[in-house]
């Protein structure tokens, strides 16, 4: 079987924020289910395996940002790399998996690539971080989720108040979020694609 | 092909490159798929002289600044092309294609070409002066890199290219820039008397006006030659046109200089013909290929000794030179030609039989060699496309 590529910018020991937390609880017990693969933000490029989850790291390739929207999609370009590695190297994708919105370039372009599903996992969003759009840059930042967002075939939310937070801010069919970002919910929107 | 710029969305020499290299290869029987911009006014997609145009409207992001307008752009340009798979090779223009480009050679794995026309440091003066700029140089960095081969229009660019972004020579091909003789409409008519009176001999600047093409060089050098004879008009607009404008009038010239702003391509035509003489002083000028249009239809030039200008013009042959930054040295060499017709009669049918050198066909053969030798060097390695 074709694994899953996970995409994010943490995981450690890459750590950010709690993201990585959440994954390292996460990810080790779908890799005992399905083969899986984890693409993330490093020092620098490389493979390594861990957990039973085969890491691709990517390092940074352009260190100036005149702010986090210009970060985000260099980031995108530097996970591109290390994804396409991913892919070509494992022979495909069954399906995508993107953790949050600062990776989800990255996963759009390799699922569109591959033909497979994309699934994201949606924490937190521009609005719920900044509490308004109150500047041009939040409101790129929002365009940038909701771009991304509409291209994924499941977003997994942790409860109903963020299902409708996509519905109503972000134009997300309710159809399309699965509430619940625990192994076990995942595991089951796993197979109703993989079968 | 990816380029930010391709007509009818033309900002600088950029796009008119892109059109006129697509055409010439696409003649050939080199496929040739350009991805570029729309603001909605132009066609998503169109066939033109056998190439097929795909556009992209990046309007539906919104962004804080240029920057981020670019990366919109660009994301949506791999998102239109990550589908397709029937083409061979990648080939961007400059860092404002590159992040796609490299995106889709890695996805892909496809060899990429880039065309460096200039560089962040060049088109600042040297020095880098906040964030914007930075990233931009270390994209045109992170461009040279990835590309399978660079290409610069100029000895002077492949130096730049070399030296700014510490891009090893070897792996650079100079291949100059094209002049296409049916680039221009017909003139448009027009009343000599709209521009310049009866006695008034016409000096044309054409370019942005934007400090590194100079354009106050030359109004500094049309005050301190006080001719009662010349009217100096500049074609183009830029962020400098407010300061050329009072300048103009601080150095008490202003009787005697024309701002035409953008004007259409019938018009340049037209004023070409009614010029003594073009100028371009420029300060930083990868090739020049404005230079190129204005010997091509007759006129004789005077360019700064920079750049690809520099090595496009032989002094007394087909233009004269002066010294970069000196409007002394402008000043001197404008008298220099506009009392000497013999001396301008004969630059100017130099220059226009020199132009043999400069054809877009001669551009897209360079361009298919080195895409033969990039797809010879990628089938005997082991980087491919497994999915």
């Amino acid at each position: 079987m074709k694994p899953i590529i996970h995409i994010t910018w943490e995981y450690p020991p890459f750590v950010v924020g709690d993201l990585s937390k959440r994954l390292s609880d996460i990810l080790p017990k779908i890799a005992s289910r399905y083969p899986t693969v984890l693409v993330v933000r490093g020092d620098s490029d490389g493979v390594f395996e861990t957990d039973g989850i085969k890491i691709y790291k990517a390092g940074s390739s352009v260190q100036t940002h005149p702010h986090i929207l210009a970060y985000a999609h260099l980031l995108n370009l530097d996970l591109v790399r290390a994804a396409a590695n991913a892919l070509h190297d494992n022979g495909g994708a069954s399906l995508i998996h993107s953790h949050d919105w600062i990776s989800s370039i990255a996963s759009a372009y390799i699922s569109s690539y591959v033909g497979c599903p994309l699934l994201m996992s949606v924490y937190t969003t521009e609005i719920t971080r900044s509490g308004s759009l109150r500047s041009v840059l939040s409101l790129g930042i929002f365009d940038l989720e909701r771009h991304c967002f509409q291209r994924a075939e499941r977003l997994f939310v942790q409860d109903t108040r963020m299902r409708e937070h996509l519905a109503k801010e972000y134009g997300i069919d309710r159809g399309r979020v699965v509430l619940g970002n625990s192994p076990d919910t995942i595991l089951e929107t796993y197979r109703r694609f993989l079968g | 092909m990816l380029s930010w710029e391709y007509p009818p969305h033309i900002v600088g020499g950029l796009g008119r490159h892109v059109f006129h290299l697509s055409r010439a290869l696409s003649s050939k029987g080199i496929g040739v798929q350009v991805l570029t911009f729309t603001d909605g006014s132009s066609p998503s997609e169109e066939t033109v002289d056998g190439v097929r145009v795909m556009r992209v409207n990046p309007y539906s992001l919104r962004y804080p600044d240029f920057t981020s307008w670019i990366h919109g752009l660009n994301l949506l340009m791999v998102e239109r092309v990550v589908k397709l798979r029937e083409f061979d090779l990648i080939h961007v223009h400059d860092w404002l294609t590159a992040t796609s480009g490299i995106a889709l050679k890695h996805v892909m794995r496809k060899p990429l070409v880039a065309t460096i026309h200039s560089t962040e440091l060049g088109r600042r003066g040297g020095s880098l002066k906040n964030e914007h700029e930075r990233h931009i140089h270390e994209i045109e960095w992170l461009l040279s890199y990835e590309a399978w081969r660079v290409i610069c229009c100029s000895r002077y660019m492949v130096n730049e290219v070399s030296r700014f972004l510490g891009c090893p020579p070897n792996k650079i091909f100079q291949i100059p820039n094209g002049y296409a003789p049916d680039s221009f409409p017909k003139p448009a008519p027009l009343n000599r008397r709209d521009y310049a009176r009866d006695d008034e001999r016409i000096v044309l600047y054409v370019g942005r006006l934007v400090y590194e093409k100079g354009p106050h060089l030359l109004l500094e050098a049309a005050g301190k030659l006080r001719r009662g004879d010349l009217k100096f008009i500049f074609v183009g607009d830029g962020s400098m046109k407010p300061y050329l404008v009072d300048l103009s009038v601080r150095l008490g010239i202003s009787d005697k200089v024309y701002f035409l702003g953008h004007v259409p391509d019938d018009v340049l035509h037209a004023l070409y013909r009614l010029a003594t003489v073009a100028i371009f002083p420029s300060l930083y000028e990868p090739f020049g290929i404005v230079a190129l249009e204005a010997m091509g239809l007759g006129v004789p030039v005077i360019v700064s000794a920079v750049g690809g200008l520099d090595e496009i013009v032989q002094h007394g042959h087909n233009g004269l030179k002066f010294h970069p930054g000196s409007p002394n040295a402008l000043a001197e060499t404008i008298n220099m030609l506009v009392d000497n017709p013999e001396l301008c009669r004969r630059l100017a049918m130099n220059a226009r039989e020199g132009l043999g050198a400069f054809t877009w066909e001669k551009v897209a053969d360079e361009t298919i060699k080195l895409y033969e030798l990039v797809l010879e060097e990628y089938k005997s390695g082991t980087w491919k496309p497994r999915v």
